[in-house]
């Protein structure tokens, strides 16, 4: 079971809260955290050609440190001096470390993000405060890409006669495009009359419309839901408990770590890598079953024991 | 009982003076099965558009139109959304989400279901009409078929009473429309819902029907049972008999050639009668005497009963046939320099994708009519791009008269050369009338004087100042065939341009294009009956490459299920008649 295959609202709702923790959260403690669950997630979902994307971040996060620290000067602990004559501190240095993984681990989760939503899911979520929203995107989805189509069709068939992209002059070029366009134009409205027809016939006009969505909210989503939220208080309660405050300037001051303050770090861990343990774990089972059952046939089930 | 009545129906369009309808007078039963024919412009869909309230036309009417005993006007919104299923021509057109599973849905959230209602209709509709495997597909990577069945899908999970269904087919190709066809009759015998539908091509739909509506001219000129209807008319001599499937027309052909002597060759050479406007108003009445009711019983429908038909007309003496062939002369040989030469085409849409042309070649005698037949996603038309060089294959040759392809100018090819008519006509229309859309091709002071021959040529002179996309299809085809004949091309190469056409636009192609001397013509199409009747040269084309070539009667006769029903109703007998004309002609020497 893939963390995408949830309902969309939980995948909403991590992201959401995940991504406020990364902006919120200056301690390193959770900075870091955050920074390796969403490295490991990210590579987890989109694989090889995602580490080294994730190992350029890692470079430019070094990169900006030190930029960071060349130009800001505050802090007591000096390390050195630069050319200008100004102060490298240990804490700018340090800031700046804690700003560019942040902003890595920012990033890293954009890119889960985006696998894991499919326009679909946006349609969806959006439909879920705007009803009416939902179609009316979904059907300017579809007459894109009837355009494009068009587009494609009109050019072929210009060609066909001579009179297509790059057979004539620059000036009967621009012609050309101009006629393409209104054409298009023209197209369009006239499949708009048509489309607009093929919804009253199935009685768009009606009152008391409502939105159809193919997402189920069944047990297993439940049960995710119940330990997100669980993940999302005890980071809130470590937030509340200061377990997150750090100061920079003048000079470092960290909450230090308690007895329980594992406690909040585990759980905050937790909650990162919610995601990636659902499916590790799933994945597990699965290969158990594979080894109790013997072999099924092949292309029966993919890697996560759904039935294909 | 009765499920529409129309009384009296006459319309008129705004501005026209002609009536679209005239007095029409008609009763459908719940559970029937009616077809309603005609050549384009008789007033088929108008009469359609008429029983659904959103799709009606304006303009001056009268007479009634009564579904269950309600004047379609005064039904509620809700009942007439749910209870009368409209499918329409164009499949792109009617889909309005961009996912298949919310197309099917659309419906019933107007009607106000809640989710779990619409989730188990939806999925009783996509499991009833096999759509399970693109469920959760995008609409645009849907092939024509598909959408046309999600179409009816999404239409038929509101359960209506009746489905009329508006030339369903015309954008389809053979196979889909034969397993849309399918559908519908299965919709009507499984569940019982009434179909009203239109169609141009009767043989998948004739004896599937309990009744047929024949339209000329904004009236019903016939109706009743397929055979009556066929007799009637054969009786007239209508333009419609043109229509009726292969083995009806055979049956007529052989047994009216046996009271008088018929000249075969008559529906070849009545192009011009095809486009006349029928008119007067003539009713058929149905045939009474015991021997009229006898032959109308005999008549085949279908190239099954066509087949024992046949078996029974010439085999019932056990004696043997004096003549079983048709002399047929040889692939000529080939002489000089040919129109279109290509080697061993290779082409793949992408870097990684597969091939789709799959070493590919073609040699195209100069002034022959050259067809290339094959299923769906075989590459034909890919092929034909890659011949005028609008795609590049990545290895291979291509000569255009003798010449590679590369060593004509840029713009040199497509003036006086080569020119391609795309499958679609309307995407080479750009501008406000059919006349600026010619003078568009030509320069000069000549230019006039061009356009008003070539669309005399191609039979549009009367349409010159319409916009393009306000004529009918076959016009439009027209249009677009005279507008590519502007650059004077010596080679034409079509992407099927029999699409969506009736027999009659049919055969006014040909007549264009016999009209044209010197002209080498290369045909790509799904249409094995037009090919058969008028290509010179067939070629089978399947994965990515040419596999057979053959005259047309040697290729068809060749073959067991990719030719003609004239075939497939005679093989049994005829070792190579093709067309209805060969099974005729045969019939004739024999009896």
């Amino acid at each position: 079971m893939k963390f995408e295959n949830y309902h969309p609202c939980i995948n909403f709702i991590y992201f959401l809260f995940f991504m406020v923790f990364i902006l919120c959260f200056n301690h390193p403690v959770y900075v870091a955290i955050a920074f390796l669950c969403s490295f490991a997630y990210s590579i987890k979902l989109n694989g090889k050609r995602e580490v080294i994307f994730n190992f350029i971040l890692v470079l430019f996060v070094v990169i900006y440190c030190l930029w960071y620290s060349y130009y800001n000067h505050f802090g007591l602990t000096n390390i050195r001096k630069n050319f200008i004559g100004n102060n490298i501190t240990a804490e700018a240095l340090f800031y700046g470390l804690v700003r560019g993984t942040k902003a890595a681990a920012f990033i890293m989760t954009f890119a889960c993000m985006l696998a894991v939503f499919s326009t679909d899911k946006v349609i969806y979520l959006a439909g879920r405060l705007f009803p009416k929203l939902s179609l009316f995107i979904s059907i300017f989805l579809r007459s894109f890409s009837r355009i494009r189509e068009r587009h494609a069709a009109v050019n072929i068939s210009r060609k066909g006669i001579g009179m297509g992209k790059g057979q004539s002059t620059i000036i009967s070029g621009i012609r050309n495009r101009l006629r393409i366009l209104s054409i298009i134009i023209t197209w369009t409205l006239e499949d708009y009359i048509e489309s607009s027809m093929s919804m009253k016939c199935r009685g768009y006009t009606l009152k008391h419309r409502t939105a159809f969505s193919i997402y189920r909210f069944d047990n297993r989503d439940r049960g995710l839901v119940i330990l997100l939220l669980a993940g999302i208080t005890m980071t809130f309660m470590a937030a509340w408990l200061n377990q997150t405050n750090i100061l920079y300037d003048p000079e470092i001051i960290m909450y230090r770590p308690k007895g329980w303050s594992y406690i909040f770090y585990l759980s905050y861990a937790c909650f990162c890598l919610l995601p990636m343990g659902t499916e590790i774990i799933n994945e597990i089972k699965y290969k158990r079953r594979q080894r109790l059952n013997g072999p099924t046939f092949r292309g029966e089930e993919n890697a996560y024991g759904e039935l294909l | 009982m009765e499920l529409f009545e129309i009384r009296n129906l006459s319309f008129c369009y705004p501005v026209r003076e002609r009536e679209a309808l005239t007095d029409i007078n008609l009763t459908i039963e719940q559970g029937e099965y009616i077809t309603i024919c005609g050549k384009s412009g008789s007033g088929k869909t108008t009469l359609l558009r008429h029983l659904k309230p959103p799709v009606t036309p304006k303009g001056k009417k009268s007479g009634q139109v009564l579904f269950e005993g309600t004047p379609v006007e005064a039904l509620d919104l809700k009942t007439q959304a749910a209870h009368i299923g409209y499918v329409m021509q164009n499949p792109d057109n009617q889909i309005v989400t961009d996912k298949v599973w919310h197309e099917l849905a659309f419906g019933l959230e107007s009607l106000g279901y809640d989710t779990r209602t619409i989730r188990l209709k939806v999925a009783e509709m996509a499991s009833y009409f096999g759509i399970q495997d693109w469920f959760y597909k995008n609409v645009n990577e849907l092939s024509g078929g598909q959408k046309q069945l999600l179409n009816l899908a999404s239409i038929m999970a509101m359960q209506p009473k009746v489905l009329i269904c508006d030339e369903p087919t015309s954008q389809l190709d053979p196979i889909a429309a034969s397993d849309f066809l399918q559908t519908i009759k299965k919709i009507n015998l499984e569940l019982g819902t009434t179909i009203i539908m239109t169609e141009h091509r009767l043989e998948g739909v004739l004896h599937a029907s309990d009744r047929v509506v024949v339209m000329e001219a904004g009236k019903i000129i016939a109706c009743g049972a397929p055979r009556l209807v066929g007799d009637m008319l054969k009786k007239e001599n209508s333009d419609m008999a043109a229509a009726l499937p292969a083995p009806m027309r055979i049956y007529y052909g052989v047994e009216s050639s046996l009271e008088s002597p018929l000249i075969v060759g008559e529906e070849k050479s009545s192009f011009g009668s095809s486009l006349a406007v029928g008119e007067g108003k003539r009713r058929f009445e149905s045939p009474k005497t015991v021997e009229e009711e006898k032959s109308s019983f005999e008549c085949p429908l279908t190239v099954r009963e066509g087949r024992s038909w046949l078996e029974r007309k010439l085999k019932c003496e056990g004696k043997a046939l004096k003549k079983d062939r048709l002399d047929e002369p040889d692939l000529p040989e080939e002489t000089g320099k040919p129109a279109i030469y290509a080697k061993e085409l290779w082409y793949r849409y992408s870097k990684e994708g597969a091939d789709v042309l799959k070493g590919a070649s073609i040699s195209v005698p100069k002034g022959s009519f050259y067809a290339i037949v094959g299923g769906n996603g075989t590459g034909k038309s890919t092929f034909l791009r890659a011949i005028c060089g609008i795609l590049k294959p990545y290895s291979g040759k291509i000569k255009i008269e003798g010449t590679p392809l590369d060593k004509y100018k840029k713009g040199e090819l497509f003036q006086g050369h080569l020119a391609m008519l795309p499958q679609n006509p309307q995407s080479l229309f750009v501008k406000k009338t059919v006349r600026e859309e010619l003078l568009e091709m030509v320069h000069g002071s000549e230019a006039e004087q061009d356009v008003d021959a070539i669309a005399e040529k191609c039979l549009i002179s009367h349409l010159l100042d319409k916009h393009p996309f306000d004529i009918s299809g076959g016009e439009q085809q027209r249009t677009a065939l005279a507008k590519v004949l502007l650059t004077k091309p010596s080679i034409l190469l079509m992407d099927e341009p029999t699409k969506g056409m009736d027999n009659h636009f049919k055969q006014s192609l040909v007549s264009i294009l016999r009209k044209l001397e010197n002209l080498t013509i290369l045909m790509v199409s799904h249409d094995i009956e037009f090919c058969a009747k008028y290509a010179d040269i067939v070629s089978m084309f399947f994965d990515g490459g040419i596999i057979t070539t053959n005259t047309a009667r040697k290729f068809f006769s060749g073959n067991s299920f990719y030719t003609t029903s004239a075939n497939r109703m005679s093989r049994h007998i005829f070792v190579n008649a093709v067309t209805e004309e060969d099974v005729i002609t045969l019939c004739r020497e024999n009896l």
